[in-house]
């Protein structure tokens, strides 16, 4: 608690420049005190039941927290975006924890929610903000070259061949953080997890395996989600004939 | 051709429409006419009376419609739409060409999977050039990237990146509009002398208005073909 204190500081740059930002700093502070210390409270239930089924449990109530913050940070069309968003989220987690609990991390039991929530969370953040970006580039990109995408499928191209160019600028927008945040891991900056070991009294060695795996994770994750999600939502966004089901 | 095949008979296109709409609001209604291979036929009419939409139907990107149009006998909407657009193409008014090289403009529809079932590019620069001379342009253009192009000199790489793929139908949708009366004459005269396919357009270019077969005037909701 005495690192509250710190927060004097942006407190009194606040006042002097009369920057309207001191209610939304402490709702901000007070919401995320509240927030973790029941989720602490919980996860503290969670793992010492060691339930299969609590932790699965837990998992889904990540996954529907995911997918309604995605829903309520895009302005898109959300009866259409929600089936996409479940399946985009839900299926990544099906192909990258299995591979990282199973046949990496092994920990007994299998679903010991002490690995598997904390790197499902890790996973989850990153794929659930990375494709709410390639979504809303992916949308602006169609808005922005209409006229483009329009020519295309008047000279005969499929969907897949008319919506490419916005596709692959949408992942490479979505992707590019990610690649340069990787790039600069140690260097720049030590991350969230690797640093909790650390101080945890873990060996930084150990740290930095544990990292090396969390990043390749994460990444394959934000890539496996980017893609099928708008990949679905190209299936959803045009009718048979090509043409937006709603206007762009 | 033997009189009386099927094929001899067949009209290219066979329209018979009850309604058809843009966004709910009613254009056309009672639309019956057909279309046989290689007529060159202008649609006339107010703004705003439906001329575009109905272009559109032909190649299915205004598919609002009741009634049914058969191409070559098939009823339109059983075509794949890339398929149809491949055999029915439309040049649009202020036609859109990626910031490239004008060659790269005009080869990127050949990676696209329709046409490269049918179609191979050898012989292509022979076959482009031909088409660029025809339209009063030279080799040179080639190289030129769309950007530093004149809206004239858009249009007429546009309807090159259509008639390169030798389509059955020809959409034009008031492309000289923005012309001036000579780019305007090159581009009616190259494609009267040039192209064999049949061209269905819209234009208000009193230019234009002269040398086509069939006119259709849309006049309060209802199609009437004139002498041309």
């Amino acid at each position: 608690m005495l690192a509250l204190v710190l927060l004097l500081f942006p407190l009194l740059i606040f006042l002097q420049l009369k920057l309207p930002l001191i209610k939304n700093m402490l709702v901000s502070f007070g919401r995320m005190v509240a927030q973790l210390a029941v989720i602490g409270l919980v996860l503290q239930f969670i793992f010492r039941q060691l339930n299969l089924w609590l932790t699965l449990g837990w998992m889904l109530i990540m996954v529907v927290n995911a997918v309604w913050t995605v829903l309520s940070r895009l302005k898109l069309n959300r009866s259409l975006l929600l089936p996409i968003l479940l399946i985009a989220l839900g299926s990544t987690s099906l192909i990258v924890m299995p591979w990282i609990i199973i046949l990496i991390i092994r920990p007994d039991p299998l679903y010991s929610p002490m690995y598997l929530i904390p790197i499902y969370g890790m996973v989850l953040g990153n794929s659930m903000n990375s494709c709410a970006l390639a979504l809303e580039r992916f949308e602006s990109g169609l808005a922005d070259n209409w006229k483009a995408y329009y020519t295309r499928i008047i000279l005969g191209a499929s969907l897949w061949e008319a919506t490419l160019p916005a596709f692959k600028k949408a992942l490479q927008t979505s992707l590019l953080p990610q690649l340069l945040t990787i790039a600069s891991i140690g260097v720049v900056s030590l991350p969230g997890m690797m640093t909790g070991q650390i101080l945890g009294g873990a060996s930084p060695l150990v740290a930095i395996k544990y990292q090396m795996m969390i990043m390749i994770s994460i990444f394959t994750g934000v890539t496996l989600t980017d893609y099928i999600a708008i990949r679905l939502y190209l299936k959803s966004r045009f009718d048979r004939f090509l043409l937006p089901r709603q206007e762009i | 051709m033997i009189q009386g095949s099927p094929t001899a008979m067949q009209p290219q296109l066979d329209i018979e429409l009850h309604s058809l709409a843009y966004k709910d609001r009613q254009l056309l209604k009672d639309l019956r006419q057909q279309v046989h291979p290689g007529e060159k036929i202008l649609i006339v009419g107010a703004t705003g009376s439906g001329k575009t939409s109905l272009l559109h139907t032909l190649n299915l990107t205004n598919p609002h419609f009741r009634g049914r149009i058969l191409f070559q006998g098939k009823d339109l909407l059983d075509h794949k739409p890339e398929e149809l657009r491949s055999r029915i193409m439309e040049v649009m008014q202020e036609p859109w060409l990626d910031d490239l090289s004008v060659e790269s403009v005009l080869r990127e529809p050949f990676s696209y999977a329709v046409h490269r079932r049918k179609f191979d590019q050898s012989g292509w620069r022979e076959r482009v050039l031909r088409l660029l001379s025809s339209f009063a342009l030279d080799g040179s253009y080639l190289q030129k990237r769309s950007s530093q192009l004149s809206g004239g000199e858009k249009q007429r790489i546009a309807l090159i990146r259509a008639m390169q793929f030798e389509p059955e139908i020809l959409l034009l949708d008031e492309i000289s509009s923005a012309l001036d009366q000579t780019t305007s004459r090159i581009i009616s005269n190259c494609l009267f002398n040039n192209y064999r396919g049949t061209i269905i357009a819209i234009s208000h270019d009193p230019l234009w208005q002269q040398s086509w077969q069939r006119i259709w005037s849309i006049e309060q909701g209802s199609l009437i073909e004139k002498g041309a």
